[in-house]
């Protein structure tokens, strides 16, 4: 599995195919945050912008194997194992920016409320809106799944459908992605810091049942 | 496509299946590899697999010697093995020049050798072969032709299809045909007109020829010493069995026999 992940990874990263996402997560945060915004409001902006980005960069990952190239590493392993390591790597790569965006946003925010009253401790902060990129990141990644190959083979209705399901995670009341990005915004306005712990947990029991069924499909024909 | 497939594949056989353009022969290859799972029915056991596609994509963004890497890896090979296993097949297909080179600047021809290297990479127990041969330059089909030899010899199992009728003749174990949907057993007909080679060994004394010596070869005891004469395409893994047997044998001759009518 280590031997898939590390093939696979490398094939995101060789392929220049993370450009664009990565290069979406970064117009996101410049648009959404500047320097001396409250912290937690631009953490929710930067734990929103990964859904889509981590969707995305599932896509990707679904579909970089030629089908010929897949077969080999399918018959070395099995499709689900190599379908599983695709995902890994999509969301390896996901995590890294989620770090790397939490950290460059609570160090350039302001670390006080919405109005700039009350002081916002910066490494809570730094927390809550870390478990929220990761909330995002994981529904983007189930997301990203259950659109792309093999559920969906048509990269048109793929790529639609991927982008409309990430905004509708976002906005939808009882999305795990909708309550942590929420939670660090209604947050902002009185200064409280929420862990967004309940969200996490659904969000990974949703990542782990879409990536089962979609393993699960990576072995039908075609 | 298929239906009520029923297929045991032996150790040390070499099976080849057959039928027109489009009867299903890549689907069951795939099913075979585990590739594909069938909506009814199931296989059963799972030996270390490896999978040579006819045309091998080279829209991969590594070097030759980078995807072997990774292959040897995911096929279960340590860092070590996975190196000395891909520098080992680049030199047998002749192209250890290539090793440095992006797959997408190989050839055709080249990235086919590719492609049977990595499948050759970690010895698998079942080889399937998807037309691996297509593309391939005379002396790489050989190098194909004994290296599939060298892993029945040890116990392997080859699956393949190819549109040469000739393909292996002298080593097929096993024919199955895809008839409409079903899969028929034929007649295994070995080719004996192919170039065969003569062997003459000598044991040491009282010592017996192995058992099970690959592509059975035809046997004449003389007063100190043995010849063998097999189909050319096992003389190699013959050869090796020989020098590898306990008590070694010792190898007095090696002699290439070209069929008269040829």
């Amino acid at each position: 599995m280590t031997a898939l992940l590390r093939y696979q990874t490398a094939l995101l990263l060789r392929s220049q195919r993370w450009l664009p996402p990565v290069l979406l997560y970064g117009i996101f945060l410049a648009a959404g945050a500047q320097g001396g915004d409250p912290v937690l409001d631009s953490l929710g902006v930067a734990a929103a912008a990964l859904l889509p980005v981590t969707a995305w960069l599932v896509r990707i990952c679904a579909t970089q194997e030629p089908p010929a190239a897949r077969h080999c590493t399918a018959a070395a392993t099995s499709p689900a194992r190599v379908h599983l390591s695709c995902l890994g790597a999509a969301s390896g790569c996901a995590a890294v920016l989620a770090v790397a965006g939490t950290a460059v946003i609570t160090a350039m925010s302001d670390a006080t409320s919405t109005d700039h009253q009350i002081a916002v401790p910066r490494l809570p902060a730094a927390t809550a809106g870390l478990l929220a990129a990761l909330v995002c990141a994981l529904v983007g990644a189930a997301l990203g799944a259950l659109l792309t190959w093999p559920v969906l083979r048509s990269t048109g209705w793929s790529v639609t459908a991927t982008a409309l399901a990430s905004l509708l995670a976002l906005v939808a009341s009882g999305s795990p992605a909708h309550s942590a990005v929420y939670g660090l915004v209604t947050g902002s306005q009185t200064g409280t810091v929420h862990l967004p712990l309940l969200s996490l947990t659904a969000s990974a029991a949703i990542v782990a049942a879409a990536t089962a069924v979609v393993c699960r499909l990576a072995s039908r024909h075609g | 496509m298929l239906r009520g497939v029923d297929l045991d594949l032996p150790p040390h056989t070499v099976v080849r299946v057959e039928g027109v353009n489009g009867s299903g022969k890549s689907t069951l290859l795939r099913l075979l590899a585990g590739i594909d799972t069938p909506t009814e029915g199931s296989l059963t056991g799972r030996p270390r697999t490896a999978y040579v596609p006819e045309r091998f994509p080279a829209a991969l963004p590594f070097t030759a010697t980078g995807y072997l890497l990774h292959l040897g890896r995911i096929h279960g090979l340590g860092r070590a093995a996975a190196q000395s296993a891909a520098t080992e097949w680049l030199e047998r297909f002749g192209i250890t020049e290539y090793a440095r080179t992006p797959l997408t600047r190989l050839s055709k021809g080249t990235s086919q050798k590719i492609a049977v290297a990595q499948a050759l990479l970690a010895a698998p127990e079942l080889l399937i072969l998807d037309e691996a041969w297509t593309g391939l330059d005379t002396a790489a089909r050989a190098t194909l032709d004994g290296a599939v030899a060298e892993r029945v010899a040890a116990g392997a199992t080859a699956v393949f299809v190819d549109h040469d009728p000739r393909r292996l003749a002298d080593a097929v174990g096993e024919v199955h045909r895809v008839e409409g949907t079903a899969l028929v057993a034929v007649e295994a007909v070995r080719e004996e007109s192919g170039p065969r080679v003569r062997i003459e060994a000598a044991g040491p004394p009282g010592a017996v020829l192995p058992a099970h010596l690959p592509g059975a070869p035809g046997r004449e005891t003389g007063l100190d010493s043995t010849t063998l004469t097999v189909a050319a395409v096992h003389s190699d893994a013959l050869l090796r069995a020989l020098l590898t047997s306990r008590p070694p044998w010792h190898i007095r001759g090696v002699a290439h026999l070209v069929p008269e009518d040829r």
